[in-house]
């Protein structure tokens, strides 16, 4: 026996990543879907496998590789370039879902990434929660409401795996298509809204409004008339024709500050409101209109 | 709550620092001349040494041991399919062998810590956890040997060393280096298979 052999905090920390990985092992797959390199997918319904939009380049026959190594085949249900989540429904029913973790990431937190690029077996990196970002424009055009960096290393076809925590619950989505050259999470609660919306709908709808704005300060006056601190909102320049924005009276001049309740202090944050299950819905809209706060029905369309 | 997490941070803290320690009695440094370092790990008491083929150059073989004592080796054994030689070397001073794991029951996840030598550094530590378990083809010829694949940074100086569980056993022999985030290491049991040949072979040849 040597001093080191009975150590307990160390062995039972390795067991709980390796029993971790076990369990998340058990709902990711591999998705055979481009041309290049195989990459993963996460079983988030008995039917249903979320993974990145940019590994999926065919719609139909979508070979699906499971973990006891059966395979099946998959169809495109729907998908969103903009956060690079797609939805694959398989033929026949799939034995685990991978269990969403109920908090968010926290940086600092262990984490392991996971993939099932090949057919030898589950992958998995281990590293910590660099950090957790609000929204970021990515370079398919879309905005993300928030990812996760990760010093965790992305194995060629990770994309689409899960990153999950210790105890083996996801807490997001492996993804290197959105940014350049590094691999970041899309947080689990966004990936299954949109994995939800792509479900129902088969892409995300996102809401119109039909107005042009930039972003203006708000003087120190009117903002006691919002009863909040808020120092800027955006200064509508152009109202379209025929748009919600003008049926509803939006006019040129007028400072929209709020969304359904919300701060809207900069483009993004419209762009947010508007990325949310909101099309068809009335929302109030708060805006000053002749340093007065005022709001606004309006009945959100959709962007084509 | 907080007594216990920080009793167990402790704890975990001490255990790291003990498996280094540890670890550090049963590594060597394989010098081969103008090639650098390579690292080796003490296998047996007699002076038996285990390290990766493509490190040791015959000409000039030295060993030192972490003690700073160098010592003339002689080569028992060599394989090149599995890049794995055993040495051999005549020492005064009491040899730690390293405790080995059972590297067929092994799992991706679990913890994976490599020593060695990487760019010089003597005795250096990383640590990360076994990222897959497969099988690598050979180059040369038909056939494919086991491997485990980690994500602890490896580095020109780590091969021949040994990559360690959680409790300080050796779980195989640092091989190969990947573009810089993959490491490749030969599972022991490939390894005690290897011993074992020769084992087999000395055996043979008494009887004849």
């Amino acid at each position: 026996m040597t001093s080191t052999e009975n150590n307990q905090g160390l062995s039972a920390l390795s067991d709980a990543m390796a029993d971790a990985v076990e369990k998340a092992s058990a709902g990711t797959v591999l998705i055979k879907a481009r041309r290049r390199f195989p990459a993963s997918g996460i079983v988030c319904a008995p039917d249903l496998v979320l993974t990145a939009s940019h590994v999926v380049e065919r719609d139909e026959d979508i070979p699906v590789l499971l973990p006891d190594g059966k395979k099946v085949k998959a169809t495109l249900l729907g998908r969103d370039p903009g956060s690079d989540i797609a939805v694959i429904r398989t033929e026949s029913l799939l034995p685990a879902v991978i269990e969403p973790a109920g908090a968010g990431a926290r940086v600092g937190q262990l984490v392991l990434a996971l993939g099932r690029p090949t057919e030898e077996g589950i992958q998995a990196s281990l590293g910590v929660v660099s950090s957790i970002s609000g929204p970021v424009h990515t370079r398919r055009g879309g905005v993300l409401e928030g990812h996760i960096r990760t010093d965790a290393i992305p194995y060629p076809g990770f994309s689409g795996g899960p990153l999950i925590d210790i105890s083996g619950q996801m807490l997001g989505m492996n993804t290197s298509g959105l940014t350049r050259g590094a691999s970041i999470a899309i947080p689990v609660k966004l990936g299954l809204k949109v994995a939800d919306a792509l479900v129902k709908h088969g892409s995300v709808r996102r809401g119109y409004l039909g107005v042009r704005s930039q972003p203006v300060e708000i003087p120190m006056k009117q903002q006691e008339d919002l009863s909040r601190q808020q120092a800027a909102g955006l200064l509508i320049v152009g109202v379209e024709s025929d748009s919600p924005a003008g049926e509803a009276g939006l006019m040129v001049g007028d400072i929209l500050t709020g969304f359904a309740g919300e701060p809207v202090a900069e483009p993004d944050d419209l762009f947010t409101s508007l990325a949310g299950e909101v099309v068809g819905e009335q929302v109030a809209l708060e805006i000053l209109r002749a340093g007065h706060r005022q709001e606004i029905k309006v009945t959100i369309g959709e962007r084509k | 709550m907080s007594q216990v997490r920080s009793d167990y941070q402790r704890t975990l803290m001490a255990e790291l620092n003990a498996l280094c320690q540890h670890t550090l009695k049963s590594l060597v440094i394989v010098n081969n001349g103008r090639y650098g370092a390579g690292a080796g790990m003490i296998l047996h008491q007699d002076g038996s040494i285990v390290t990766n083929h493509h490190v040791v150059r015959k000409s000039s073989l030295r060993i030192s041991t972490m003690n700073g004592n160098e010592y003339s080796a002689e080569i028992v054994a060599r394989e090149k399919k599995h890049d794995l030689t055993l040495l051999k070397i005549e020492t005064g001073e009491e040899l730690v062998p390293a405790p080995l794991a059972d590297s067929r029951k092994l799992r991706v996840g679990q913890f994976a810590f490599a020593v060695g030598h990487p760019w010089g550094q003597i005795g250096s530590f990383t640590a990360g956890i076994i990222s897959s378990l497969g099988s690598l083809p050979l180059r040369w010829r038909k056939g494919a040997v086991d491997v485990i694949r980690t994500d602890a940074r490896l580095a020109p100086g780590n091969s021949g060393g040994p990559l360690l569980d959680a409790r300080g056993r050796v779980i195989g022999i640092n091989t190969m280096i990947m573009g810089g985030d993959l490491g490749v290491a030969i599972p022991i049991h490939v390894v005690n298979d290897f011993v074992g040949r020769k084992m087999d072979q000395d055996n043979a040849q008494n009887v004849n």
